[in-house]
This record gives structure tokens, sequence and C-alpha cells, in this order.
């Protein structure tokens, strides 16, 4: 579902934010009643029907208590420590996290102890990412585009000493970088110097993106059975598959360019099946993603194998079915083609059919009115 | 002292510009940098804005939200304040200096809201429920209410008034108990989706449904389709409703 910004619906979500809200000055400052900040106290008597109370005496005892749950929840603020072991340093931050296909930048506050290098989400009392500093072979800033036009951003690299590298970035990303050099120094360790940073896949197609689009999924080495051209019969290649907000490619490792995209609102349907890929693994069955696709009005398929193929498949799904819900569909009863979501929601214009599950929603509000 | 400046929001940037007359009664918004951040203001009385009148409070809001969401839109990252935050000046300071000094003071402070707040937005989720559906659920599906439910049937009158008081309480606990595992399991599904959440106090919900949790979540724009989808599977739930609005200048994590 899509968020709204109805503005008659959403008025009084914006008055709950607008008068409760917003950051908070010293009142030294501003103009107050007895020291009070008066943030809306004569606005929201003005304002009908704005009562936070609950309608059932039973419900606000419980509003009470789940409230009161969630704020033991999360009082916690700190990562738990180990015995001995001492914050050097907080600052805000974010870790790029993959995990499967999907990755983002999760933030949180970052950790420097005597002992360990940690990203805490406060929220959810959870440990994103954590590392002894004796676990760090090297660091290393380096400009990166911003996914603002224009703007460019510092990140960290940490390669830890299984060669794998992590992005991360920091409000001060430098001064992160020296205070935990200096721990490490500290401890009579060192790190390496002049290191190179493994490339991270996603680099590769920058070049390749359209202004504003973006990488949602992406992950590792995914085969695509390329189509037979002149006299080369259709074979498996290797590469890597990307998804943006835009479209889906598939880009070359050996040629190093995508040679297949589609639009992802020209994605007609995925299916997923075990069958045998001859070229790809002797004789082994594998699972293939055959993906159904729309070239003006032909329809076309491209295959894909890989590791992660049931996860590729789950998320072009959610894409597919996401358009079905636009989607018009026929009246069981008469025939006549209205948009899915309001058949079943409303029933059918012409002839007045209703689903069931609608049928048994009227029954029930007429019995209790 | 004649002067004060009611306060919209705080930006990134140094540019001291003008952003037209789309302020509260229309009074001209501007910028006044200190260092690396603006405040985005407009000049007034030393006096806040009240009123009796619905329809002047709703315009006076809207215009604040107004303003927060140009500077959101022209400047990338918006520390939004509450309505009605005006600074004064003082003897012998003027309100700007009052205000730069609080910008000078607060720096690291601010910077680092701004740092959590770039590239995100604030979405208002609301769960309702139909507590006549789930409670129909409930009777066909939970043993102890069913038997309950058959022993009366065999009761005489008078007994049968008591057990029916016996259920209604029953009821009652198993409602209670029934939201509570559906708050905790949508508060895990959604925690998932984004990077803060707060529990927000529920209000009084229109008509046959009550709100079983009000949240406010913050994350990036683009992440607000997997939120989305999720709160789908929830509204798909039979007797379930969802209301998913934004994306709103992030009010509730300053």
């Amino acid at each position: 579902m899509e968020p709204s910004r109805d503005a008659h619906a959403t008025l009084v979500d914006l008055l709950d934010r607008i008068l409760d809200k917003g950051l908070v000055i010293n009142a030294d400052i501003i103009i107050s009643v007895a020291g009070i900040p008066l943030l809306g106290v004569n606005l929201r008597a003005a304002l009908a029907g704005m009562e936070t109370m609950l309608k059932y005496g039973v419900m606000q005892a419980w509003d009470e208590k789940t409230r009161a749950w969630e704020r033991e929840h999360r009082k916690k603020s700190l990562p738990s420590l180990v015995e001995g072991e001492e914050i050097i340093l907080k600052m805000y931050g974010s870790y790029y996290y993959t995990k499967g296909i999907y990755a983002a930048w999760k933030p949180g506050y970052f950790y420097l102890t005597n002992k360990r290098l940690i990203l805490h989400r406060q929220d959810f009392d959870e440990i994103t990412f954590q590392i002894p500093l004796e676990g760090i072979k090297a660091l290393i800033i380096k400009e990166e585009e911003h996914f603002v036009k224009g703007k460019k951003k510092q990140a960290l690299y940490l390669i830890d000493k299984q060669d794998q590298a992590h992005r991360l970035s920091a409000v001060e990303v430098n001064q992160l970088k020296e205070d935990i050099e200096q721990r490490i120094e500290d401890m009579g360790l060192s790190l390496e110097e002049n290191p190179v940073i493994p490339e991270f896949e996603d680099e590769q197609i920058a070049g390749s993106l359209t202004e504003g689009e973006e990488v949602t999924h992406r992950g590792k080495k995914v085969w695509y059975l390329a189509p037979a051209e002149g006299i080369l019969q259709e074979t498996w290649k290797t590469g890597h598959l990307y998804l943006t907000d835009k479209r889906l490619c598939w880009w070359y490792d050996f040629e190093k360019k995508l040679v297949f995209d589609v639009p992802v609102d020209r994605i007609v349907r995925v299916n997923t099946g075990m069958r045998k890929t001859s070229g790809l693994d002797g004789g082994k069955k594998e699972a293939v993603l055959d993906l159904l696709y729309k070239v003006d009005s032909t329809e076309k398929i491209a295959s894909f194998a890989g590791n992660e193929i049931n996860e590729w498949a789950e998320a072009l799904d959610r894409i597919v079915s996401g358009k079905i819900s636009k989607e018009t569909e026929t009246c069981p009863q008469c025939g006549k083609s209205a948009p899915a979501k309001k058949l079943l929601e409303e029933g059918c214009q012409s002839c007045g059919w209703v689903s069931p599950r609608l049928k048994k929603k009227i029954a029930q509000t007429a019995l209790s009115t | 002292m004649t002067e004060a400046r009611y306060l919209y929001c705080i930006v990134e940037g140094n540019e001291e510009v003008t952003l037209g007359n789309i302020g509260i009664e229309g009074s001209s918004v501007y910028t006044i940098p200190c260092q690396n951040l603006c405040a985005v203001v407009h000049n007034c009385l030393p006096e806040p804005y009240k009123s009796e009148d619905k329809e002047k409070v709703k315009s006076w809001v809207t215009a604040h939200e107004k303003v927060v969401e140009v500077a959101w839109e022209r400047f990338g990252t918006v520390l939004p304040l509450g309505f009605d935050t005006i600074i004064k000046g003082e003897e012998g300071i003027a309100p700007d200096e009052n205000m730069k000094k609080w910008l000078k003071d607060d720096y690291e402070n601010l910077r680092q809201k701004l740092a959590k707040l770039k590239d995100r937005a604030e979405f208002g989720v609301q769960v309702f429920w139909d507590p006549k559906i789930i409670s129909e659920g409930l009777v066909e599906t939970n043993p102890e209410i069913k038997k309950l439910g058959e022993e009366i049937k065999s009761k005489s009158k008078g007994l049968a008034y008591m057990y029916k008081q016996k259920l209604e309480n029953l009821l009652k606990k198993e409602m209670e108990k029934e939201a509570d595992r559906c708050f905790k399991n949508f508060y895990d599904q959604i925690k998932r989706c984004v990077d803060e959440i707060k529990v927000e106090k529920t209000r009084k919900a229109e008509e046959e449904k009550q709100m079983l949790m009000n949240l406010s979540c913050l994350l990036s724009r683009e992440k607000s389709k997997i939120l989305g989808e999720e709160l789908e599977k929830v509204n798909n739930m039979e007797g379930f409703f969802v209301r998913f609005t934004g994306p709103w200048p992030p009010y509730s994590f300053v």
C-alpha cells in the first residue's frame, strides 16, 4: 500500500505532529508562559474531536501497558559490554548491510571501546555490526558518489583479517578512523599500510544506470542463458543480476557490460523450477528462474540460475503481484470488467455481484446496527 | 522590544535567501545562516499565535507545514520545530543574536541530528481492528469461550445471566491478550522495514474501529515501498485496517 497525504484525512495526523512535536529549544530564548513553552495549548482546545482518550475503558489500560512494554523494551540504550570494556567514542553512523540479495545502509551509533568496534541500533537494542579491534587489518577512507546528484561522501572501508571489506559511514569519518587507529596502536598492534579495497560489485554498473536510478537488490553470481546468436548456440554465461527501482539488469562479467535489461513494468510473470542446465554443472538439476516479459506486444523469456535464485524469484514476484492489484478483472456473474480491487471491495457496479467476504462483512454490520 | 522571529525549522547551508511570502498569514520567510546551519524564520511580534477560530488555526498549521516542506525540498534535510516556536530578543540583544548564539552553542547536537535524518522521512502507521469481527473470531476459535458458550445453553435463566457476564469478562481478557499478541507481531514486522520507531498514544477511532497501534516511523523514502508491502499484509487480514501516511518532515525524531 502507498502512503497517503490526502489533505482532509490526514489533518489530524498533521496537527498531532506540528502541535506536539518538533525540535525543542531551551525555554530561555523562546516566548513562553511562566516558563512553560506554550506549543499549541490554546490551539488544541480550539480543535474539536482531538481527544487522545480511548473509546473503551478496557483498551485504555491495555494501551498504557503496551506502551510501558515498549519503553522497557528500548530502555537499554547501550550495547551490553563485557567486563573491563569501556566506551571511548560514540558517533552516529551507518553500516552497509548485505544479506542475501537485499542490501541497505543500516544506521545506528558506532561505539568504539577498548576491545571492539560496534554499530548499535538503539531503538531495537540490536548490534548490526561488530568486530574485535585485533580483527581489523586495514582502514581506508574513500570519496564516493552520494546518491544525491553531485554530492560526494566519505566512506570508511574496514578490511578484516579474513580480507572481507565492510563499508561504513559516520558523521566524522576521519575522527572515527583516527580513534580506531590510536586504540590499535595502544594495543601494540599495527594496521596494514596502503591496502587495496576489494571491489564492491555494484560499483561496476554505476556507469550504466540512468539518472536517479537506484539499485535495490544485488547479490552473488547469477547465470544467464544467453540467446543463440549466429552460429553460437544459446549458452549459460556468468555475471550479476541487479534490480533497480526501474529495471532488472544483468551484467556480463566477462565483457563488463549490461547485456540484458527489462523495465520492471514489462515483467509479466516469474516461474522457478528445477531443470537440467546443460553446460552449467554437468547433468545436475538446477533451480532456474524463467522471466516472462513483454517487448512491444510480443512476450519473451529470459532464464537465470544461481544460488540465490529463489530469493530473486521472491523479490520479482513481489513486483509482479504489486502490479496485478492495479489490473482489471471480470465480474464472475455478468462478465463486465472493472478494477480488481474495486470489484472485491465494492462489488460489481453493473450486476450487483459481491464477493463472499464482502457479503459476510455487510451481514455483520447489518447485524450490529 | 517589538520584534521576534517565528522559527519553522533548521536546515543545512550557508545561504541567506528569501523563500517568498509563504509563511503564516502570508509573511515573508527567509533564512538566517550561522556557520553551516540556517534558521528558517519570519519576522513577528513577540507574542504567540492564538485563536479560538478553528479555520484560522488550521490555516496557520497548514502554512507552518508548507514552509517546512518547501525548506525540506530546497535544502535536503530539515529539523522541524513545533508550531508557535518564537525566538525573542532581550534587553540590548536582538532576536537574531539570540538565534545565532543558540545555533552556535548547540552546533554539535544539531549536526548530529541532521546527520541522523539525512535522506529520511517520517511515516505514520496506524493499525485498527474491528472489535466485532475479532471477537466473533475468538468466540469461534477459543476453546474456553466456546465451552462457556455451550454451558450457557443448559443453564436456567438466572444462572445463564451470570454465565453471560462471566463470558463477557473472559472475552474482554482474551481480546486484550489478542491485542497484545497482534501489537507485538506487527511491531516486529514493521521494525524490520524501518530505521526508527516511536510508539504514540492511540487515539479514539471512528465508527466501529479501535486503534490498536499508532506509530511514527523513520525511514528512507525508497524503503517506504517495502514498508507498504508489509502493511498491505496486515491490511488484508480479516478485521484489520491500516492507515499509512507520509512522507512527513521528521517531527517525531528531533
